[in-house]
């Protein structure tokens, strides 16, 4: 499992190089070729027995952060979001900026602040990471306009319960890396693509269809949950521990309706314990992908994580094992998975 | 060792692991050591019997207490001492359970499935809740059970930053003056008080005070730096301790450690405190029949957040200052 390593590898949108390396380091030996196109996705193919079908599984590598917009004269730095990150989970956290330099994102002292203030949200253009230097040239010495932030948040693992930062999507990557470890072959030849810039709109999905001309795809996310104090129960997205969520509908996609019933046949083929998600918000690279060139129809499948889009979430790690499992059957199935 | 006492976790009123960690540190330099029944430490330093002057560092930090156990793995706290509201969310939790330590994980549902009227508003201690089903022990949390935020120490380039600066940086500053007191002679019988529940504005340094019949004391706290506050001037980090001049400062008292800061060349500024000022400072000069006051700070950043920044230079210098004072 490398849930840990990938999680506590910054690779904010644009920024995913230190996770591709990882990557490619660990699966090169183990499939017939990997490539890295011109926008950065990594793609590794492992040839089929039958080869009738490319079949793409598909996860995103990136994770959202900031970047520095600014350095200021008192040697602080202004950052903006890249992809979406709600202000009110970013104060008071330490941050890692091009994976190397530790900062912290401070705030004024509740003592200084007005009664109403204390519960307004943070703004972005308030906010600024401290990185120690006391003035602009100092500071630029170790960062410049344009670095990525990650937030420098440690993996733990305890009561079967994994927490730690970007399970979006790293989850999803590490679903992949399990299968690729098996070593025997499928029926479908097999495209397993790490791609980058899914969190600011899908983009990294966009090249692959001109590349593959896929006939499926799978994506595999680490998604919403919900399932917590800050919702009623009627507005769970997913809930921890009930398996992997299969989604029949989000953002600017239905699910193929054949990919979405052959899932649910396999899982209950083999008794995987998964949850349909019962919640359309949100979006994946599904939807791009059914977008571009001809379309590839693909289906999404996702380990429910808690908080995402924060520094801190949480999965379940029987629900991560569950997603492998039933992936690595839906490809057991062959060519008579969504036939 | 500023790493290790933003470390240790003492929140008011449970100060005994940050205690003992000061009383292991400052034991080489002390005469006597002994705890108060209010939990405060007093380290001895004889010199010649001149007077008896207090210098206080409160041990305390911020924390919470469980105040409900939920279904399904969630609590929600209380803060003790002024948190912020918005440092709580998404950080690490540590609850003192009688099992053992519980690590837990303050959620927030993500853009996704937030609702249009939530967004903007910060949620109050009511809505603020800690998942605790990532603990092997999150079933044994219990209501009465006292809270951390974790908070790691780190370098910033020359300066340092974590939970708890406030006031374990004036922590530090003691113990290295009482290391100081090694090479410099003191006139005056000093007593390091390292007390507790400041941040309640709690009883710790104020029956201490009274017992020892202090003559002078002075406090070292921390205050606000790089703020730009209106009509005041700006305190800056790494430009050295505050010294504080108002009502609650004796002014003859003041004017000696201002001038045996000049003497020997400790950089100070000036803070103008015109009312309360917050600190022990303000309960400690009306204790029995009245104690000489003076107040040390120590500039720091996002005061009460798990990430203020302290340069250590600045606790260097205030150490000095503060062994230097017991040579008047």
């Amino acid at each position: 499992m490398y849930l840990k390593e990938l999680t506590e590898l910054d690779g904010v949108s644009g920024d995913e190089g230190r996770v591709r390396d990882f990557i490619k380091e660990k699966i090169e030996s183990k499939v017939d070729s990997v490539k890295v196109d011109v926008l950065g996705n990594l793609i590794a193919f492992k040839k089929g027995t039958k080869s009738n079908r490319k079949f793409v599984l598909a996860a995103h590598m990136d994770e959202v952060g900031f970047m520095v917009t600014n350095v200021e004269d008192d040697g602080t730095l202004s950052f903006a979001p890249v992809g979406g990150v709600d202000p009110r989970v970013i104060v008071g956290k330490h941050v890692r900026i091009k994976g190397e330099v530790p900062g912290v994102i401070g705030y004024k002292a509740i003592h200084l602040q007005k009664r109403n203030e204390i519960l307004e949200s943070p703004k972005y253009e308030n906010l600024r990471i401290n990185i120690g230097a006391s003035s602009k040239d100092e500071a630029t010495q170790k960062v410049e306009i344009g670095d990525y932030v990650s937030f420098a948040t440690d993996f733990r693992c305890e009561n079967s319960r994994a927490t730690g930062k970007a399970f979006d999507d790293r989850a999803g990557c590490a679903v992949l890396m399990e299968i690729i470890e098996r070593s025997e072959r499928f029926e479908d030849d097999l495209y397993f693509a790490f791609l980058v810039q899914e969190e600011t709109g899908l983009r990294g999905s966009a090249v692959l269809f001109e590349q593959l001309q896929p006939n499926l795809a799978l994506v595999i996310e680490g998604t919403t949950a919900g399932d917590d104090p800050g919702l009623p129960e009627h507005q769970w997205a997913t809930h921890l521990g009930d398996g992997p969520a299969i989604t029949f509908m989000h953002r600017g996609y239905v699910v193929n309706k054949k990919i979405y019933e052959s899932i649910l046949q396999v899982a209950q083929k083999y008794d995987i314990k998964h949850q349909p998600k019962r919640r359309t918000a949100g979006g994946t690279d599904a939807a791009r992908l059914a977008k571009t060139g001809g379309g590839v129809p693909a289906g999404v499948i996702s380990v429910p994580a808690r908080y995402i889009h924060s520094p801190l979430s949480v999965i379940d790690v029987d629900d991560f094992k569950n997603t492998v499992s039933l992936v690595g059957k839906i490809l057991e199935e062959g060519e008579g998975f969504a036939r | 060792m500023l790493k290790c006492l933003s470390g240790v976790d003492g929140p008011s009123g449970y100060e005994d692991e940050a205690l003992k960690l000061i009383e292991e540190k400052i034991k080489p330099y002390a005469d006597v050591l002994k705890t108060s029944r209010l939990n405060t430490l007093i380290a001895l330093k004889r010199g010649e019997g001149t007077k008896k002057l207090g210098i206080f560092a409160h041990v305390d930090e911020l924390g919470f207490v469980v105040a409900k156990v939920e279904e399904r793995g969630f609590i929600r706290l209380e803060p003790i001492g002024g948190v912020d509201p918005k440092v709580v969310l998404s950080q690490r939790i540590k609850i003192f359970t009688k099992q053992g330590v519980v690590s837990g994980v303050v959620g927030f549902l993500p853009p996704h499935l937030q609702k249009e009227d939530q967004r903007g508003k910060v949620p109050s201690f009511d809505d603020i809740f800690v998942d605790v089903s990532c603990s092997s022990l999150g079933e044994h949390v219990s209501v009465g059970d006292i809270c951390v935020i974790e908070g790691e120490c780190t370098e910033l380039g020359s300066k340092v930053s974590g939970k708890a600066l406030d006031n374990r940086a004036s922590c530090a500053a003691l113990i290295l003056a009482a290391q100081n007191l090694q090479a410099i002679k003191n006139r005056a019988d000093v007593y390091f008080i390292f007390s507790s529940q400041e941040e309640i504005a709690g009883p710790g340094a104020v029956s201490v005070a009274y017992e020892l019949g202090l003559d002078e004391a002075i406090v070292v706290d921390v205050t606000h730096g790089n703020e730009k506050i209106p009509q005041f001037p700006q305190i800056k980090i790494s430009e050295g301790p505050a010294l504080a001049v108002g009502p609650v400062i004796n002014r003859e008292f003041y004017k000696a450690l201002s001038d045996v800061a000049k003497r020997n060349g400790v950089k100070v500024q000036l803070e103008p405190t015109p009312g309360r000022s917050g600190t022990d400072t303000d309960e400690v000069q009306i204790t029995g029949s009245g104690i000489k006051t003076a107040l040390v700070s120590i500039p720091l950043m996002y005061m009460h957040t798990p990430v203020e920044v302290a340069d250590p230079r600045d606790i260097e210098e205030t150490a000095r200052l503060i062994a230097l004072a017991s040579t008047i």
